[in-house]
């Protein structure tokens, strides 16, 4: 367990990672003797979790690396068949209802809730099968601790069940630039204006 | 970090959170038992792994002494994502109990992100749900006293006191057949997955209000329904947000691995 000891040091990232309680995100070593810390982030930001990211097909990020833009942002399964396969498609809708250069600066993050068995290589192949081009698409792998946290500050409620599905709300979420909550929507079987509009709204 | 003052801090974490209190830690064999509510359908029995829980809840000082080494959780440092605005609002200080917060009382205004955060630096994690009722599921001298009445008599006799009085201190009640004590009759706690309990009362009543906001087995039906004290537990803890804090509500950490 590390503490984040000298203040003036990358402070949001060092507070981030104290406060996780967790394991801290990589960069946090990478940055350390590097340029100028970040604005603080807001006492709501999701950026302050320290959570870590698999992307569909392999590569590490860190969440508050997508720090800067907007960003949609929902959990689900790969392997759910009931009202996933709606929230993908409810996440398509809203990337569909904005212009294509809006869109190339949007995020649509898709977390795996099934930390086990949703490996980056079989995020790839649910990425592929449901053509959800990365990006503008994020399909992410997270540690099971990640998961928790992610879900807890997103006010997700999933538990899996013995066979190994889950039972989840389904709750899209949009991140401001710094990872603020700013607009959610469950509406799964139709279009959201509203939701879309408010994800316009961040790009101006 | 440098390597000095991390080394420092690291043992004084251990001395925090590692062999001092490992006495204060009741092990706890694994098991089966059929939870309150049913883990899924056709399935009523749930498999416990062996594990270890604090005998008792954490209390104002052991969190005080966290607190101390993690600036970040003082009151009024943490932000608002991770506890609301009620966060230790018993507490005199960011560093200071007052008299408001008795050191042996259990420590409560505290958020799930706190309690997490407070049994990592420990070595430990929350206990899951069914760890927590699987424990709780004991009295004295039985490992399920749960369908002998007089034992849940006992417990609901204590959400009959009056809320608002002084918390008893920890440690006060009878010590279970693990040897742990103050499940009941003291606070509310917290569990690693409060979020997913998702018990509502229209499962009692109602087709599926939820078929389109759960994905999968939707809400849970209650297996024991006059479990009311487990139950009255689920629903508080179904309805909490994790950066809430109440005044009733703390917890008390795990050790071993994840179930």
């Amino acid at each position: 367990m590390r503490i984040a000891m000298r203040p003036a040091l990358a402070l949001g990232v060092a507070l981030a990672a104290a406060l996780a309680g967790a394991a801290e995100p990589a960069h946090v070593h990478e940055h350390e003797h590097a340029t100028p810390a970040p604005a603080p982030l807001p006492g709501g930001s999701l950026y302050q979790l320290g959570v870590a990211l698999d992307a569909a097909g392999g590569s590490s990020l860190a969440l508050d690396s997508l720090r800067g833009g907007p960003v949609v942002v929902t959990m689900f399964y790969s392997s759910c068949t009931t009202v996933c396969p709606m929230l993908t498609l409810a996440m398509q809708h809203i990337a569909a209802g904005l212009e294509p250069a809006e869109r190339e600066r949007v995020r649509f993050l898709m977390v795996s809730l099934d930390a086990a068995r949703d490996t980056p290589a079989r995020l790839a192949e649910f990425a592929a099968e449901h053509h959800l081009p990365q990006p503008p698409f994020l399909v992410a792998h997270a540690a099971a601790a990640d998961v928790r946290t992610l879900a807890a500050a997103l006010g997700i409620r999933y538990r899996q069940l013995p066979d190994g599905s889950f039972s989840h709300s389904s709750l899209i979420t949009l991140l401001d630039r710094d990872g603020v909550a700013t607009a959610r929507t469950q509406v799964l079987a139709a279009e959201d204006p509203g939701f879309v509009a408010s994800v316009r709204a961040q790009l101006r | 970090m440098r390597a000095g003052p991390s080394l420092a801090l690291c043992a004084l974490l251990a001395v925090h959170g590692g062999a001092a209190a490992a006495a204060e830690r009741a092990p706890v064999p694994g098991g089966e038992f059929t939870p309150v509510v049913a883990p899924g359908k056709d399935v009523k029995r749930v498999a416990v792994a062996a594990f270890a829980l604090d005998r008792r809840p954490v209390t104002n000082a052991e969190f005080l002494a966290f607190v101390r080494e993690r600036p970040a959780w003082r009151k009024g440092a943490a932000p608002a994502l991770l506890a609301d605005g009620q966060y230790l609002r018993h507490w005199a200080g960011p560093a200071e109990l007052g008299a408001g917060a008795g050191p042996e009382q259990p420590v409560t205004h505290v958020s799930w992100f706190a309690a997490r955060a407070y049994c990592a630096a420990a070595g430990g994690r929350l206990p899951t749900w069914y760890e927590w009722e699987y424990v709780a599921a004991a009295d004295e001298t039985r490992a399920d006293a749960r369908q002998d009445p007089a034992f849940r008599e006992r417990i609901l006799a204590w959400y009959a006191l009056p809320s608002g009085r002084p918390l008893p201190p920890v440690g006060k009640t009878p010590a279970n057949v693990y040897g742990v004590q103050d499940l009941h009759g003291v606070i509310w706690e917290w569990v690693e997955d409060f979020g997913g309990l998702m018990v509502s009362g229209d499962s009692r009543t109602q087709g599926d209000p939820d078929k389109l906001q759960f994905c999968g087995a939707g809400a849970l039906s209650a297996e024991i329904r006059d479990d009311y004290p487990i139950l009255m537990r689920i629903a508080l803890l179904s309805s909490l947000e994790a950066n809430f804090t109440t005044a009733n509500l703390g917890f008390r950490c795990a050790y071993g691995a994840p179930p």
